[in-house]
């Protein structure tokens, strides 16, 4: 790949997207557990991902032993895709529901792929162009809380384990509103609250015990899949993302639970 | 089935993502097989962005089939979406197999067998591009193992799927005997040792099978 080929790094962003203003004046948010500067978030998630990147794919089958891939196929079912589609898979990452819906959409279609960090856009790049995928798609460095997009512009926008490592989770909603077109519906695919208390102590104890030892062990990296874990935790609930969806403007919204609520997917259209 | 033990059936599979399951599965290996095919002929321009759907009487979920053959090689994808389907049949597995037996999708269509809604012609030309596949199974597997032991395994693999499918006859008479004939809803003790026993002779026949498959890969680890 040439230089110009490469998606530039983060702090190519314009300024504005790299250190959101912040309404409430409140200055801080989460980083996992932690409580940082707001404007610290974004380079610390980028730092995240910049380093599980290449072993992201890898890494995504271990710890959800392969579950994710049915989750991902779930949200395709559920979203409704037909040829001539125009879909916004944000915070996209390396590809998955990219490479799904471009089958989908077929030529007359488009998927952009969008996502913060360019070191898992240019993971995703190469492996889309490996599969042979390259006509009806296309690849955008972007904040989800500042999408570039023209108003009323995709019929479909999914946001699968992205939404929690966003820093104003509102603003991205009522971003990703805008974008979409009357009629179009927003899919977010992420982890949430185990329906069961027994599933929740066992998970629990998966994801702080187990998760961030293969971390440290395949990608040699448990500091980051502890930040996973711990952001995880942090996350709305499902009733409170959903009433959050409520908020940003997007109707019938609602939720279904998978594989006992450990992820959920809502969906909200915009009339 | 009643139409409440049919939503029961469609929730529960539903929460395990059962339709995901079985969709991946059914594209990994339609996938697979369009690879190994051997007529070069075969053209999917006809089918270019269809979708075919097909509703089974015996599965809670729509199975949709639609060709992407922008890219290369032209991949089959499965999915569950069923809103925007070219034509969708609406049969049974059982029909399916008759199909499978030469008789055509006409006359079953007129039998009432198959319910067709959209573009029949598009169900035609699925069929007709899965009937021109020439998928040679045999010398796949000697490309991975040599000719000798794929004929013995596949000479071996026809004896357990024959004497399988006797046992499973067997054993689902036997059932149905118990279940019919003693009209008994409760099962007695002695219903229960004799299924275990036969689970048992099951069980048996399986380790002896598998002892064999040993000794197979074991023939020819030697060689
Ligand atoms: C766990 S990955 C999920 C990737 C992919 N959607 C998947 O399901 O495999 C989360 C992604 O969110 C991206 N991300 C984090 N904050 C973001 C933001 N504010 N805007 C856009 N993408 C963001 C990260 O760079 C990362 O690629």
């Amino acid at each position: 790949m040439s230089s110009s080929d490469q998606i530039p790094q983060e702090n190519d962003l314009p300024k504005s997207q790299q250190t959101p203003m912040n309404i409430d004046g409140n200055s801080t948010t989460h980083f996992g557990y932690k409580t940082i500067e707001k404007d610290d978030k974004i380079s610390m998630v980028a730092g995240v991902f910049h380093s599980v990147a290449k072993q992201y794919d890898v890494m995504n089958d271990l710890m959800s032993f392969g579950i994710h891939r049915l989750w991902k196929r779930f949200t395709i079912d559920a979203s409704g895709v037909r040829p001539g589609n125009k879909v916004l898979d944000l915070a996209g990452g390396t590809g998955d529901l990219t490479a799904k819906f471009s089958q989908l959409v077929g030529r007359e279609g488009k998927v952009v792929l969008a996502d913060i960090n360019s070191s898992m856009l240019n993971v995703g790049r190469d492996k889309l162009r490996d599969k042979g995928l390259v006509q009806n798609i296309e690849y955008v460095q972007a904040n989800a809380e500042y999408l570039p997009f023209e108003e009323n512009t995709f019929d479909i926008v999914t946001i699968a384990f992205g939404l929690r490592n966003v820093t104003d989770k509102d603003k991205a909603l009522r971003s990703i509103y805008s974008v979409l077109k009357p009629g179009g519906r927003l899919l977010v695919l992420e982890f949430s609250k185990p329906e069961h208390e027994l599933l929740n102590k066992a998970y629990d104890f998966y994801s702080f015990n187990i998760l961030p030892k293969m971390g440290e062990i395949v990608a040699k990296d448990g500091d980051s899949y502890q930040y996973l874990a711990e952001s995880i935790r942090m996350h709305p609930d499902q009733e409170t993302l959903k009433s959050m969806m409520d908020n940003a403007g997007f109707e019938q919204t609602s939720f279904k639970n998978l594989t006992g609520g450990v992820v959920a997917l809502h969906k909200g259209y915009k009339f | 089935m009643s139409i409440f033990t049919k939503l029961a059936a469609s929730k529960i599979a539903n929460e395990l993502l059962l339709p995901q399951a079985v969709t991946a599965a059914l594209e990994l290996i339609i996938n697979k097989a369009l690879a190994l095919n051997n007529n070069t002929s075969v053209s999917f321009s006809a089918v270019a962005q269809k979708t075919l759907t097909l509703k089974l009487a015996e599965l809670s979920f729509p199975l949709s089939f639609s060709v992407n053959s922008s890219s290369k090689p032209v991949v089959v994808i499965v999915s569950t979406l069923a809103e925007q389907s070219d034509c969708s049949i609406q049969t049974s597995l059982y029909t399916l197999k008759k199909l499978k037996d030469n008789q055509s999708l006409t006359q079953l269509i007129k039998q009432d067998e198959l319910d067709v809604s959209g573009d029949l012609k598009v169900a035609q030309q699925f069929a007709n591009i899965a009937q021109s596949l020439e998928i040679d199974w045999q010398s796949e597997l000697a490309n991975h193992l040599g000719d000798v032991p794929t004929h013995k395994l596949l000479q071996f693999g026809n004896k357990v799927t024959k004497s399988f499918l006797t046992k499973s006859k067997q054993l689902e008479a036997d059932l149905t005997e118990y279940v019919v004939h003693e009209k008994r809803l409760v099962v007695s003790k002695s219903q229960i040792k004799a299924f275990n026993q036969r689970t048992k002779e099951i069980a048996n026949d399986v380790s002896a099978i598998s002892k064999r498959v040993d000794k197979l890969i074991a023939d020819y680890a030697s060689k």
